[in-house]
This record gives structure tokens, sequence and C-alpha cells, in this order.
């Protein structure tokens, strides 16, 4: 009888699909557009996307059920629209009309439409779901497999310029000391080994030959152009007065720190395939530099030469794994975190550690607890390949005390709880605090900072580690833009303070900080738009904080700005479906009045704020502070600035060419201080976010370089 | 710090009419993508005063990409969080224009203003559904940029939790 019932079911489900492939009616374009928008979509978005038009990364679905949730109930129009102003990403309106057009009939065509007998002109508006069921039909161009699984570096490169990959100019970095423990554990002041400049994640440096009286005569000492094309947010790093510099392309460079001459550049590749995830960081140890790639490699590179010494393989970066957050180097091992985790299938996200001689794999931490271990009932019981997110896409910090690495994690995926199917459960290890024996990979303790996270709101950033006399506290601020403060021993919550207006949780616990989230956004169904403020933008993103041992005051870039986010509906199946099937709109936050950018300063003691300002433009640097009272941090609209860290006033700024964006590093060679800084494109949400907003503010789509400041020498 | 919201939603039930009697916000487009920006451009500003259970609306907006049709007070269960329209106000035709109404509220709406749950929305022939919005908050001067303020300025946080 129950077969009966089942062959009967599938029977109707059959002929009702016949029935609609029958009776629809043809889609508004013809067989002509749709065969030249397959060479268009593979030459133009194919690299995000994928050949197999199935998502990847940041990149959603453009066929299928993800698709069809996520368009089948808006028009060709809108779709078309949407394409035109916004693709390639980040360079909207880059093609022809007639290019955009064809793409639009290549998509819809995939997605069940039959060709009709007008050409698509850009103005029939057609719902979606009327014409196609996201089900490509026979004679549809074929998406080809082979070429969605071929290795990024023979697909084409986006905006990047040809040329050769290897060590393009050899040279030798003289009288290179060999970077100890001890090194990095206690850094020289004109030094700054790795990406936060200490293990404690502050991003401070102690020079103060520049300070709040001389900083308004700052001067450019010299600049250099960077690799267009992908993401850059680069943080310099640098040692005895060389900078060691990574580009997009996996690009790495030794520059004379007090000049700009090149020492030596190795161009490890391949090219950048899509306009996100930046390389943030390098590290230095013993004599070798290591270079996390963005497909998801580990090179270690002889610091003197830029000579290959070892490479290992941290996941397959052809599945669309990636490493952007950099690495730390901790007894003579490199941990490096992963991103990009966000399709359903067996493998999963884990922090990984390597020998720094020889770079054999040392440990591995998976990131997502699965069914049957501690922590693995936090995911209603989905089975383990459908547990995906808990990236690690910012490096981790580090105690030399207590012998702890902290990491945060990105959230669970796909981003909202629904199309997710996890409900309220703290979906372990997403979007929480982790701390690691750095030997090991022994967990010590997680917080979870976002139980049922629904928003796609990453508490992945920075882990500060701070002391306040005997109390070993651990900072962090996340895109909902709630400050943390947890115990860094034991990973107890002890305080939080809200940074911009939230109105995703209702209430934090004062007890265990667990947030009760607003009730339409717990009871939000696959299909239904729920508000958010912050957006995915943040609140907080990765342009990091700065501790001020000196004023006791955390210096935070805060975006603000929200979003109505729909969770679509996403076949729950292994596959390369990318699972980040949400849609978004986005709005200004209220009373905000139109600035998206906030800096604000907290007391990180009393959890109090000292001052804020707002401005039109975003921030996209990290935040520098310095021994000289001085902080510095640029923003979208290309103003680099300096500011007085304990009042936030301007002291002297500057315009660069594009948007000034990555970390600001301070340094010093033979008793002169310099502070350099990036510009630089493809950001991610940081970037994407305001440029759908900000209707006048405007900056180069090109121009990536690094400009250095210094007094004059006189 | 539940405690302290309890708190601060029961002491503005009871001690609400004495909180504010004015509003204001800024107008600014309604949910967009890069595909519905160009349909839904503008900005504006609009003023409330609240004498009683009266209260006064005013504003004016500009550079709508289409003339305004309508426009509304509506409430939602947040501040940020669009919602059900309570009373139609009067929008000029056109693409610039002056916003003006008059209405009573109910005790519970009354509790929504203060909660700063209901906003202004602008509706015009190219976005129907929402062209500009602004919640109506407590006034709040923009020091003007690169200029800090003391404290953490102006941040809304009139419903969600209070430290």
């Amino acid at each position: 009888m129950r077969k009966t019932i089942l062959a009967a079911t599938c029977a109707s489900a059959a002929l009702a699909a016949v029935a609609f492939a029958q009776t629809r009616p043809s889609g508004p374009f013809t067989e002509q557009q749709a065969q030249n928008g397959h060479g268009a979509y593979v030459a133009n978005c194919a690299a995000c996307h994928g050949n197999d038009l199935k998502g990847a990364g940041e990149a959603p679905a453009l066929a299928g059920t993800s698709f069809m949730g996520a368009w089948g109930d808006r028009s060709t129009v809108d779709l078309y629209n949407m394409v035109k102003a916004s693709m390639p990403y980040g360079n909207g309106n880059s093609l022809d009309a007639a290019t955009y057009r064809s793409i639009i009939a290549y998509v819809l065509s995939a997605n069940g439409a039959d060709a009709g007998t007008e050409a698509f002109t850009g103005s029939e508006a057609v719902k979606i779901s009327a014409i196609a069921d996201g089900k490509a039909p026979a004679a549809a161009p074929a998406p080809t497999q082979t070429a969605a699984k071929a290795p990024a570096a023979e697909r084409p490169a986006t905006a990047y310029p040809p040329g050769r990959f290897g060590l393009i100019v050899a040279g030798t970095v003289k009288d290179y000391r060999p970077v100890t423990d001890e090194m990095l554990a206690h850094p020289a002041d004109g030094d700054w080994l790795m990406y936060r400049r200490n293990y404690q994640g502050w991003s401070h440096s102690p020079l103060k030959l520049v300070n709040t009286g001389n900083v308004k005569d700052l001067q450019l000492v010299w600049s250099w152009a960077m690799n267009d094309g992908g993401a850059s947010e680069v943080t310099p790093i640098i040692h005895d007065g060389i900078m060691f510099l990574s580009n997009t392309a996996n690009t790495v460079q030794a520059l004379n720190a007090a000049t700009g001459e090149l020492i030596w550049e190795n161009r490890i590749g391949p090219a950048p395939t899509r306009a996100y995830g930046a390389t943030r960081s390098l590290a230095l140890y013993g004599d070798k530099l290591f270079v996390p790639t963005t497909d998801a490699k580990l090179y270690a590179l002889d610091a003197k030469t830029g000579r290959i010494v070892w490479q290992t393989q941290i996941e397959d970066g052809r599945e669309g794994y990636s490493n952007t957050g950099g690495a730390i180097a901790v007894h003579g091992k490199v941990l490096v975190g992963l991103t990009y985790c966000n399709r359903y299938e067996e493998k999963h996200c884990f922090i990984s550690a390597y020998d720094a001689n020889t770079g054999k794999v040392a440990w591995r931490f998976r990131t997502v607890a699965l069914k049957g271990e501690p922590g693995g009932d936090t995911w209603n019981g989905l089975p383990d390949e459908f547990r995906q997110g808990a990236e690690t896409w910012i490096a981790g910090t580090y105690d030399p005390e207590t012998n702890t690495t902290y990491w945060g994690t990105a959230q669970a995926k796909p981003w909202t709880r629904a199309t997710r199917g996890t409900a309220g459960g703290a979906d372990l290890y997403a979007n929480a605090t982790l701390a690691l024996d750095p030997d090991t990979g022994k967990l010590k303790w997680y917080y979870s900072h976002a139980p049922g996270e629904a928003l796609d709101l990453d508490e992945v950033f920075e882990r500060v580690l701070i002391d306040h006399g005997a109390q070993k506290d651990v900072l962090t601020v996340g895109k909902v833009g709630v400050l943390w403060k947890l115990d860094r021993v034991t990973g107890k919550y002890k305080d939080s303070a809200q940074t911009v207006f939230q109105n995703v949780y209702t209430s934090i616990d004062p007890k265990t900080g667990i947030p009760t989230y607003r009730q339409d956004i717990q009871d939000a169904k696959v299909g239904e738009w729920v508000s958010s403020c912050p957006g995915p933008a943040g609140g907080h993103d990765w342009p990091a904080t700065s501790y001020d041992p000196d004023s006791d005051l955390m210096l935070i870039p805060l975006h603000q700005s929200c979003v109505l986010m729909r969770g679509n509906p996403l076949e729950k199946k292994i596959g390369p479906a990318a699972t980040n099937a949400g849609s978004q709109q986005l709005f200004e936050m209220p009373g905000t009045d139109g600035n998206l950018g906030r800096l604000a300063a907290y007391d990180t003691t009393t959890m109090k704020a000292a001052w804020s300002l707002q401005q039109k433009a975003p921030f996209l640097t990290g935040v520098l502070t310095t021994g000289g009272g001085v902080a510095f941090v640029g923003d979208f609209d290309r103003r680099f600035r300096a500011i007085e860290t304990r009042t936030g006033k301007t002291l002297w700024k500057t315009r660069l060419t594009t948007s000034v964006q990555g970390h600001v590093v301070s340094y010093a060679v033979n008793g002169r201080q310099y502070i350099a800084v990036e510009t630089g494109l493809g950001g991610g949400s940081p970037v994407a976010k305001p440029t759908t907003l900000l209707r006048d503010v405007h900056h180069p789509g090109n121009g990536n370089a690094i400009f250095v400041f210094a007094l004059p020498e006189n | 710090m539940r405690g302290s919201l309890f708190f601060c939603v029961a002491w503005m039930a009871a001690c609400g009419p004495a909180l504010a009697d004015d509003f204001a916000t800024h107008l600014s487009p309604a949910p967009v993508t890069d595909g519905t920006r160009a349909a839904t451009t503008g900005e504006g500003r609009a003023e409330a005063r609240l004498d009683g259970d009266r209260l006064t609306v005013s504003g004016s907006f500009q550079g709508l990409a289409s003339n305004a049709i309508a426009a509304e007070l509506r409430s939602g269960n947040g501040i940020g969080v669009p919602g059900d329209k309570l009373f139609d106000i009067t929008a000029t035709p056109g693409r610039d224009g002056a916003l003006s109404g008059a209405v009573t509220l109910s005790r519970a709406q009354l509790t929504q203003l203060r909660r700063g749950h209901i906003y202004v929305q602008v509706d015009s022939q190219s976005a129907p559904n929402g062209n500009l919005q602004g919640w109506l908050l407590p006034p709040h001067p923009f020091a003007g940029e690169d200029v800090p303020v003391e404290g953490h300025g102006f941040l809304p946080q009139l419903d969600v939790p209070q430290r």
C-alpha cells in the first residue's frame, strides 16, 4: 500500500512537472541570446559562480532550487537590473548591455526557461517562476563540469595582468636575523613581525617619535604600486628594516622599508579568480616567511631570497577552500585557519598547525562538532555533511603565559537558521571563541557568542588579550557590534558593551552572556524577510581594532547599515552548491543620518565608551595606535588620517588614490619612524554594502598600492 | 542585562509621556539592492511633536526618481524593523515635496512611538511599496564629520539591552 501511494505521488509529481513544462510560456529571450550568453557567462561570471552555476564562496547559486528560491518571485527585469548594476563583482556596468542581456538569457535557460521568438531587451518584466523551474532542460547550453572543477590557475584571471609566475626578481636580504620565539614574544619596537604586531593582537606600536605635536608634519616618503585584480587587505610585515608584502595572486615581495627598493619578488600564484578573499597577512619564524595562499596552500619561503623551501596543501583549493586570515607562528609551528567551508560535503573546516622546518602537519582541530562528539548535539540532529561553516578567516592570537592560542570562528552555513535547519542550537563551534593548546591543538575551552545565529553575523574577528591587574581577559567584537569580554583562563563571560545600534538581540544574560534573539528572528521561516541592524557588513568586520595600553582604550572601526535578510530554500544533498542561500536588501541604520562610518573608543576596564565619531564613508582599515598618543585609520573615501587616541580629534589627514583599505602598521629604520598603509580594492562586505548604499561617494576601481609616511628627516 | 531591559520597558510605559515630546528622522531609501536602487532614490527629513496623544508630523523630501504617491506612519516590532501601516499622512505629489499630518495615537501606539518603533514611509510611482523611510527617534544633531563626541554619542537603545 505504501509503495502504491509513493508510486502514485511520484507519478503525480512527474506529471505536474511535465504539465508545467508543457504549459509554461516561453521566456522573453531567443535561443541565440542564450547561446551567446553561455560564452559571456564563462568569460565573466563562472570564475565566482562556477561553470555549473552552483555558486561558491560568497557567490550565490545561479541555477537550481537556491536560485529559484531567491529569484522565483521576482521578474526578469529585476534580475537584469541587479546583474547589470553590480556584476562582475565590484565592476558593475562594465560590460555592454547586449552582453548583460545575453547572460540573463543564459541563466534563465539554465533554469529551464524555454527560448521564445523575441529577444530580451532588458525591459520585459516576466515573473521568473512563471517561465522557469530551476531544472536545466537537455537542450540548454550545457554547463561544463570539467571546467568548473579545473584548478583556479586554469580559469580566467579576473583583471589580473598577464605575466609569468615564480621568482620574478632574485635578490638577497643582507644580514637577515632569524626570528626567534623571544622576538615574537617581545618584539623590538621598530619591528612588526606578525599580523597584529604582538601575540596579544593589539595592533599597537610603542614607537613615539611621531606624536600629537608633530604628526601634522607627516609627509610621503615612498609608495609602491601593487598587483591589481582580486582582493587586497594587506598587513605589511617588517623585520630589521625589511618589509615583506603580500600582493594579490599570492605574490610576495621583500622591500627596503626605508626606501621602497625591491629586493626579491616571488609570484607564487595562481592569479585571482574572484574579487574577494584577500590574503591579509604573512608570518615570520626562524629564517622563513610563511605564506598561506588563496588556494589553501601554505608556503615557506626563504626570507632572505624568497625561494620556496617547502609547500603543503591545507585543503583542496579547487573545491573552493581558501586561506585569507594569515598565520601565527608559535613554538616552531605555523598555525593557520581555513575559509569557504560552505558546501554540503563530508569535509569540514579546521584550524591546523605545521612544523615550521618541514611543513609536516602537527595537528588539526575541526571547528565543527559531529554527531557523537562533545557538542555534537547542538546541530538539531543534522547529518554531519550538512554541518558547515565555522570558518577561521582571521588569524588567532597567543598568550605565552598560559600557552594558549585564541581563535574566533565564523557563523554556521547556510546563513539563516531556517534554511540551515538547526533551530536555536549553538551549532558548535560556530561563532565561538576557541582556546587551544598550540602544541597539541587540544581544546581548552570554548565560548559560544551567538547560539542559533540567523543573519550572517560573524563573531570570527580578532581576539585581543588584555591584562587588567591580575585579571586575564580576552576581548572581541563581532558583526552585531557587541564588544565581549571573557576570562581568557576559564572562558567565563565577564561583560559586554553595545558599540553600534543593534536590534538583533532583545537581551543579553548578565551572568552567562547568552543573547536572546528578537522573537520574529527566532520564528522566521524560509522565504520570510527579517530585519537586521547591523547587517552583514557589521558592526565590526575585518578592519581590526587597536588596543592602546597607555590609555586602556580599544579603538574600534564600525559600520552602520541594516539589512532585510531572507533565507532561501536549499536542497539537503551533497554537492558543490553554495550554502549561503540568502537574499539581502540594504537600508540606512536608524539614528545615523546616513553616516555609515563609526569609530569608537572603549575603556576596556569599564567597558564604557570614551568617545565616538561618525562620517558618511565607512572605515576600511584596521586602526593603529602608537606610543605617541596618535592613532591612524583610513576609509572608503580615500582619506587617511591621524587622530588623538584619547579624544578622537583629527590631527592630520591626507587623501590617497583609491579606498584606503588594509591594516596600518608602524616601524622604525635607523631611528626614523614610518607609518605604512595600503590603498586596496575588493574588501568584501565592508566595501560591497556601502557601494550599494552610498550614492555620492566614489573611488577608482583600481589602485592597490602601499604608501609610507614619515616626519621630515631634519 | 535582561532585568535592566524589563525595568527600562516598565519605566517607559509608566513615565513615557515625559520621555520625549519631539521626534525626528532622516528619510533615506527603503531597502534596496543594486538592481532596485535606481528606482529608489532621494532623501528628506521629518519631525514630529507629541502633544498629549496628538502627533503632528511635518517634513520634506527631494530627489525621488518618480513622483511621490503616498506617505504613511507605520510600525514594526523594533527600531529598524518594518511593519504595518498605522496612518496615512500627506505627501505633496512630485519628486520634491512636503510631508504633513496630524493623528491621534492610541495608548499602544504611544508606547510604540516612545520605543522608537514608528516610522515615516514615502511611496513613489517607481517604488510604490516604500521609497523613503525613517524611524522617529529623539532629535539627535550630528556633530559633523571628523568631530568626536564624548561617550557613544547618540545610539538608539530604547528597545535593546541597556547598560
